[in-house]
């Protein structure tokens, strides 16, 4: 056995990878159209997420906060919501959905938001905004459990527990992308389109990279409806493509609504693609089409450009939100590289039993580390005093200081990817997404070896 | 009655109160907004936590010292990597960042022993830092841990560690301002005084309110140490810990920041009979006047002309370039605090735009007093605006230009209103007399940029130009220029992509003769 | 050297001086000269909006007293840091007034003495006796 999964060995994170549940509920959150969230808690929960989602997406998105200060932390903030849902509603007419989403402050003050949304369903919406079709629904999100991914994946599960309805089997398949970007839903959503499914994307984010508008109108938001989300329901099958974004939602779908749920692969690599695309197949009866063999071949012809010439036996680091992680270690194994290092965030006790992770631990032919609850330290400690060596970190922005103090090359992956432009509008899934992770690593491998002057030669030919 | 009404927020009358346009006749007596009042909840409001305000703001800046915040991990997460404060250390302080990790048997069992172990892990980790600061988050608070205690017993335990403690939650006031306060006042409390400084010269300052964003520290000091003074230390930009434990010291506090930083200024005068003295780092006639001042108050008043005049005469002519081409430009002035009046008068004057606006995220009625004065008639203030009031202001005034936070200026980018970053600059330093050309080239590159035209073009109806290849600014702000103008032999700013390094590089400052033996 | 003073109790008890405001009733010319002066300060100055009242007190009698004399001509008595300090806004002061204001220097003792006492006034009105500001008279920093 050469590939260990261990748990962070320090009590404390330094610099950490992760951020908390709210944040994930809010970036699920902006998913959903005529939707604005409330946090509750204190103000910087929400400022720096939206800062944070701004400085990935280069975009601004709505979300309101309680406001709680000290006296609501001292006697009970619930009134604070009170008034939060009550200003929203009355200054954005177009909102129909408002998650009320908790935090540690508020989780440990211990107020009672599901009791809160009752009387206000039964008092202010049914007295005050009774011509509304508004949705209140509590998502309990503290930052002392998990991390930002599960509450995106509680979150996701709480929308759609709030709003799936069982109607006539509606013929469309449920696809559940995970916590991903624009430049993901895009190539999802051509893929389904030509294999002709019909389905309900959670969350329809492709919005998300909008436009400045000659009169200056255009706003940064999801598209996905409250009839989609009550159309989950009906669906035939649900893909939750992240074990840990989404799983919940299709668990409980398949619970509540007997829809049978496929869980995985994150679609990762032609082979995750493709293991996708033949499920699908499977689920729907619907054939692969020929135009995406040709697809599939563009992708192979760019990867046999780059993969065994100058990928082969690269030693790769990579962190970021775990299905994203093990995405990118297969990838990089087909690729003949050598991921050595995986980061996973929060401490979820799930991670060891993941059928991917085993199947690692059972077949790598090199030392490979697997580390939970991981905090950058853990990168940096291994490369400043324990000897690892690098060709290459795939991650998001905030290890970047790790890449450039030590001399690393580093592909930005993942979210945020702030330090770099336009990031989010490309794919790391499906056959574009393979082509363009490897191109990129490809790229960022031969702008190293012209920077420290190794082999730059090399690109004379080739 | 000069207090303004949006449209927006009919639904909340208490918003009326605070904004105001100041108009003929009136006064600050007559046309002040609300401040630092409790945030109107769901408005979405731009404030972040009174945490942030303590750590983010003015903690982290210092730069020898492990920020340690206790609570769970998104905090310390979430005020990382956000801002530009840089330090002549390698940046320490914006590298690391340290979290407790509270998790929910921490907050059921109490989180006391978990923080004594990080810290002695985070000590282990970077043994050569000696110092640290730990902050309270809205958890930690709320379980109650005495973090004090804590670091108490590590102190005594590793003598040679120093640790501070803040307790400022996020719930500690309307606005990061509340941890500001609480801030000073703890550093105040717990650290100025523990440490006796070593005086090197005749003239002692501490430097206030100023956390080296971009480099404004370094550039500012550079002139101090040109004068022959002695900044004892810095609140806290690139400044050290153990200096900051010797403020006690100084002759004479310099402040810059007066909303995040005149209370330790207030009480260091009040304590310790140090005098405090407001200055501007932006602007040359606001600069030039503040060394004078502090020229003046050490009797070495020609040191400080000597300087004003080399760097008036090195950077003026490129200033007034883009004076004459920023002519009557609107200017929405909305940054967090202090900048509304920092900068609302020196742009006018020596940038030739127009105030329009000027807002604050978490400034106090005080602050609002000094930007109000400082803008022209007509000026729409606005205390803690929201996101709906933002809109409809920019809808209305219609600017040329925006100085905002990121994410708000994501909202004008949509609106089609070029934004510069207030906080964190666009290509700073801003400060000092080559920084303010640095603001003013900035600025035009923003509301001369070609792209920007363009944007406003709706291919489907306009009859829009064809043909041409190419605009360059120069085409567009010079077009309506007087032929003299034109033919300047000033092409806009000549300096570096960055000023700093060579600042860092520099050991030719004078040696001055100290007039006595230290008395100290 | 420095020493630690006791907290200055009558801190948040300064008397108020005005209830209106005290040039309402000048001559248009005074008047005019008088917010020539008031807007140079508002302008470009900060002295003049310390945090609290009892502050600003100080530091408007402090500043525009010594101005007052700088411009008359007469002997500052500088004995403390604090009053150094007055002294250096003072001197910045009076030089941006000359330079701006060239009825000044047609002036003689008495009259500069009078306007500096409107200006002065005028200023604690703005800043301290009609103020708005409510966190004037809160007791601590």
């Amino acid at each position: 056995m050469t590939c260990e999964v261990k748990a962070k060995d320090r009590t404390g994170t330094i610099n950490p990878i992760f951020t908390c549940q709210p944040a994930g509920a809010q970036y699920a959150s902006i998913g959903i159209k005529d939707c604005i969230g409330i946090v509750h808690g204190g103000q910087g929960c929400v400022m720096f997420v939206r800062l944070l989602i701004s400085q990935h997406l280069k975009e601004n998105f709505e979300i309101a906060s309680s406001s709680v200060h000290e006296d609501g932390a001292v006697f009970g903030a619930l009134d604070r919501v009170e008034t939060a849902v009550d200003v929203l509603l009355s200054r954005y007419p177009h909102v129909k959905v408002v998650p009320i989403i908790t935090t540690c402050s508020t989780e440990v003050i211990g107020d009672d938001v599901d009791g809160l949304i009752t009387k206000l369903e039964e008092g202010l919406l049914a007295e005050k905004f009774a011509d509304r079709e508004v949705h209140l629904l509590p998502i309990h999100s503290p930052s002392f459990v998990g991390s930002m991914v599960s509450g995106y994946d509680v979150a996701v599960r709480d929308f759609v527990k709030k709003f799936a309805k069982k109607g006539a089997p509606n013929g469309k398949i449920n696809l559940i992308t995970g916590w991903v970007n624009p430049g993901d839903v895009k190539e999802l959503k051509h893929l389904l389109k030509e294999m002709d499914i019909d389905a309900t994307v959670l969350f329809e984010i492709e919005s998300f990279d909008s436009p400045i508008l000659p009169d200056g109108s255009a706003v940064s938001h999801g598209a996905t409806t409250i009839e989609d989300l009550q159309a989950t329901g009906s669906a035939s099958h649900t893909f939750a493509l992240n074990r840990y974004e989404g799983a919940k939602a299709a668990q409980l779908l398949e619970k509540k609504f007997k829809i049978p749920a496929v869980i995985g692969p994150t679609p990762i690599g032609i082979r995750n693609t493709d293991s996708l695309l033949k499920q699908l197949s499977q689920a729907t009866g619907k054939p692969i089409p020929t135009s995406l063999v040709k697809e599939r071949g563009i992708a192979l012809d760019a990867i046999t450009d780059v993969a065994h010439m100058f990928l082969a036996d690269k030693k790769v680091a990579i962190f970021g939100n775990p299905d994203l992680v093990i995405g990118l270690a297969e990838f990089c194994l087909d690729l003949e590289m050598k991921p050595t290092l995986l980061l996973l965030g929060d401490d979820n006790a799930g991670y060891v039993n993941d059928p991917r992770i085993k199947a690692l631990q059972e077949n790598v032919d090199y030392p490979m580390e697997i580390v939970t609850n991981a905090d950058f330290w853990d990168l940096e400690d291994r490369i400043k005093n324990k000897g690892l060596e690098l060709d290459l970190i795939l991650g998001h922005s905030k290890g970047r200081f790790v890449s450039i103090d030590y001399n690393i090359p580093m592909l930005r992956v993942g979210f945020p990817t702030y330090d770099r432009a336009g990031l989010f509008r490309n794919p790391v899934v499906g056959y574009s997404g393979a082509t363009w992770l490897a191109e990129q690593m490809a790229n960022a491998l031969f702008s190293d070896m012209e920077v420290k002057k190794n082999k730059e030669w090399l690109l004379n030919v080739w | 009655m000069p207090y303004h009404e949006f449209e927006v927020s009919k639904v909340i009358p208490e918003r009326k109160l605070h904004a105001v346009v100041k108009g003929p006749g009136e006064d600050l007596t007559s046309c002040l907004p609300k401040g630092y009042l409790n945030t109107i909840p769901g408005s979405i409001s731009e404030r972040g936590c009174a945490y942030c305000g303590a750590k983010h703001v003015i903690g982290t800046p210092m730069k020898d010292v492990i920020h340690l915040s206790h609570g769970p991990v998104g905090c310390t997460y979430d005020t990382w990597q956000t801002k530009r404060y840089i330090s002549d250390n390698n940046n320490f302080q914006l590298k690391y960042t340290f979290a407790s990790d509270v998790k929910e048997k921490h907050i059921v069992f109490g989180a006391e022993k978990l923080l004594r172990q990080n810290i002695l892990e985070a000590f282990d980790a970077f043994p050569e830092i000696k110092r640290m600061t730990i902050y309270q988050t809205c958890a930690t608070a709320l379980i109650g841990d005495d973090m004090a205690a804590i670091a108490e017993e590590v102190m005594a335990e590793r003598p040679d560690v120093d640790i501070f403690v803040c307790n400022s939650p996020g719930f500690g006031g309307p606005s990061q301002s509340g941890g500001h306060h609480k801030i000073n006042i703890a550093w105040l409390n717990q650290k100025v005084g523990t440490l006796e400084p070593e005086i090197t010269s005749d003239y002692v300052i501490n430097y206030v309110g100023e956390y080296n964003i971009q480099g404004d520290q370094e550039v500012m000091l550079d002139y101090f140490k040109r004068m022959g003074i002695q900044v004892l230390s810095t609140f806290t930009g690139n400044g050290t810990y153990d200096s900051l434990r010797g403020m006690h010291r100084a002759h004479l506090n310099v402040l810059e920041c007066a909303r995040s930083a005149e209370y330790i200024c207030d009480e260091l005068r009040a304590r310790y009979g140090i005098p405090r003295l407001d200055i501007d780092g932006f602007g040359h006639k606001a600069l030039g006047d503040s060394l004078r001042k502090i020229g003046l108050f050490f009797g070495i008043e020609d040191r400080a002309e000597a300087i004003i005049a080399e760097e008036t005469a090195r950077w003026k002519p490129e200033l007034d370039w883009y004076k004459e081409r920023l002519q009557g430009k609107r200017v929405c002035l909305w940054p967090g605090g202090s900048k509304l009046w920092h900068w609302a008068h020196a742009i006018q004057e020596e940038m030739g735009v127009k105030v329009v606006s000027v807002y604050t995220k978490f400034g106090h009625q005080g602050d609002m007093e000094k930007g109000v004065s400082r803008c022209g008639e007509g000026a729409l203030a606005i205390d803690d605006p929201n996101e709906l009031e933002g809109q409809e202001a920019l809808r209305t005034l219609k600017p040329d230009v925006i100085f905002t936070g990121k994410r708000p200026g994501e909202v004008a980018k949509k609106m089609r209103v070029p934004y510069l970053n207030a906080h964190a600059y666009h290509n700073g330093p801003y400060k000092g007399f080559e920084g303010w050309v640095r603001f003013a080239r900035d600025i035009y590159n923003a509301v001369y940029s070609p792209m920007h035209r363009l944007s406003a073009i709706d291919i489907s109806k306009d009859d829009y130009e064809t043909g041409k290849g190419f605009v360059t600014r120069r085409m567009l702000s010079d077009a309506d220029l007087s032929e003299d103008a034109k033919a300047s032999p000033i092409t806009g700013y000549t300096g570096k992509f960055d000023p700093i390094p060579d600042l860092r590089k520099k050991t030719d400052y004078p040696v001055f003769a100290r007039r006595v033996a230290a008395a100290e | 050297m420095a020493k630690k003073e006791k907290k200055d109790i009558a801190r948040a008890n300064y008397p108020k001086l005005y209830t209106s405001d005290p040039l309402a009733d000048l001559d248009a010319d005074t008047r005019e000269k008088v917010s020539e002066l008031e807007n140079y300060i508002m302008k470009n100055c900060l002295w003049q909006f310390n945090s609290r009242g009892w502050d600003r007190r100080k530091q408007n009698a402090g500043i525009l007293g010594m101005t007052a004399q700088l411009l008359i001509g007469e002997d500052v008595e500088i004995s403390t840091a604090i009053d150094k300090c007055y002294w250096v806004d003072a001197v910045l002061l009076a030089r941006n007034f000359t330079a701006r204001c060239a009825w000044l220097g047609g002036m003689g003792a008495e009259e500069l003495r009078t306007i500096m006492t409107k200006l002065h006034a005028r200023i604690d009105w703005l800043t301290i006796d009609g103020s708005l500001n409510e966190e004037l008279t809160v007791q601590n920093y």
